[in-house]
């Protein structure tokens, strides 16, 4: 009888699935009566128990904070850019938190060259409160580049896996306003000293500028280039590992 | 509970990114086991949880509660882990033709054992995780879905795309290909 109960009998009589009723009592039956079908039925049961037995992979501790802090600017209510003028651009750009990115990197900028100045001028006696000044300039120029790289990352990201038109369109306008931070983000970073943060932003303009200027919706032709350029080099690991080197870094100076 | 997540479901839905949070953070580590055991690439998987999650906030509106909030969002995850590998150029257009697989297992059955094989549960699991890497996406997926996730033969087969019958088949060729490299002299067909 259990010559006509092969391994995929088996396979769906242990998932109770895939048999009707009547075949899974016969193969029960057949079970009751065949001990070598017994075997074959139990060698089954310990080949999926050594796979049970496999350690469930488990993510690092950090990454619910991790995967929140990449897709909070994704999920962010973008406002639909529209034609504003002089007047209204400039109230916009006096009005936090834009304003608050600008201060930020004209603070990290001032206390930055007011250092090196006052270093220059006195070299062999640097203040205590020069040096705190200074550790504070990049502290806030740290966070403020990572909260700009966690943008950044969320617009490639959106750019990379999205065929949605009107998430497209939303991008290109998120993209075309990060163009001026990552501008003023990577002057900071050279006048702080940080040559190597400013050439990585620098190397992220023209992706934001060919992100801002892509056609609007109605094709994702153009994205395809992007995406390929996107999934061929390290760009987005290169974003998100400096992402995380300036948190940390953030962090070790509070 | 249900309730619980209903409201909260209903809250992300109408825009309360907090409400979404607690809805990320309740799901995630499962959404990461299964896509890291499709991709078997834990930074795949976190991208493809990533990807599901931000799928699943654009289109919240959309569910309609029909099944269990976790079912609709493994979907979505199973979805955005098979993009990920497809993206790495590693998901095979189409199940291998039944013939040429038939052989492959022939030969693996034949295989001899060797005294010492499985010696230490540590070997067990390197074969196990080799052969897992070996199988194509659609298999492991398949079995994946059956196996950790028991979802029905029915449900593989929409979420994969496939007939029940193709679904069937790359089920059985996962478990015996995992038969086959845990223990060729056990099976005979």
């Amino acid at each position: 009888m259990n010559t006509t109960i092969r391994d995929e009998d088996l396979i769906l009589y242990r998932y109770r699935d895939g048999l009707d009723a009547s075949r899974l009592a016969e193969i029960e039956a057949a079970l009751a009566a065949s001990a070598e079908l017994r075997e074959r039925y139990a060698a089954l049961e310990r080949t999926l128990a050594h796979v049970d037995a496999l350690p469930a992979p488990e993510p690092d501790a950090d990454f619910n904070a991790r995967l929140w802090r990449q897709l909070e600017p994704r999920i962010a209510p973008r406002p639909r850019v529209q034609r504003v003028s002089w007047s209204d651009r400039l109230r916009e750009w006096l009005s936090p938190p834009r304003f608050a990115f600008a201060a930020a990197c004209l603070v990290a900028l001032a206390v930055g060259v007011g250092f090196y100045a006052g270093r220059r001028s006195a070299p062999n006696a640097p203040t205590l409160a020069s040096a705190d000044a200074d550790a504070a300039a990049a502290r806030v120029l740290d966070a403020y580049v990572a909260a700009h790289l966690r943008a950044t990352e969320g617009v490639l990201m959106t750019a990379s896996n999205s065929d949605s038109a009107e998430l497209l369109d939303g991008n290109r306008e998120l993209a075309a306003s990060l163009v001026e931070a990552n501008r003023l983000y990577a002057l900071a970073a050279a006048r702080a000293g940080n040559t190597q943060l400013a050439d990585f932003l620098r190397q992220i303009e023209p992706v934001l500028i060919s992100l801002a200027n892509q056609q609007q919706s109605g094709t994702v032709q153009p994205s395809e280039g992007l995406r390929e350029y996107l999934n061929s080099t390290d760009l987005m690991f290169q974003v998100r590992a400096t992402q995380a080197r300036l948190e940390r870094a953030g962090a070790h100076r509070t | 509970m249900a309730n619980d997540e209903a409201r909260w479901v209903a809250q992300a839905s109408a825009g309360d990114a907090a409400a979404f949070r607690h809805l990320v953070e309740t799901h995630s580590s499962a959404l990461f086991r299964v896509c890291a055991r499709i991709t078997g690439d834990k930074a795949l998987a976190e991208d493809a949880v990533q990807e599901a999650l931000f799928n699943a906030y654009r289109h919240l509106r959309e569910f309609d509660g029909r099944s269990a909030f976790s079912t609709w969002l493994h979907r979505i995850a199973v979805n955005a882990a098979l993009e990920q590998m497809r993206k790495r150029n590693r998901v095979e257009d189409a199940l291998p033709e039944g013939e040429e697989g038939h052989e492959v297992y022939e030969n693996a059955f034949d295989a001899p054992a060797g005294p010492d094989r499985h010696a230490t549960s540590a070997e067990i699991r390197r074969d196990i995780e080799r052969e897992l890497s070996r199988m194509s996406t659609i298999e492991r997926t398949a079995f994946v879905l059956k196996h950790h996730e028991g979802q029905s033969l029915e449900d593989i087969s929409a979420t994969l795309s496939l007939s029940i019958s193709a679904s069937k088949q790359a089920i059985f060729r996962a478990v015996r290909k995992l038969r086959a490299a845990l223990d060729p002299l056990d099976i005979e067909g």
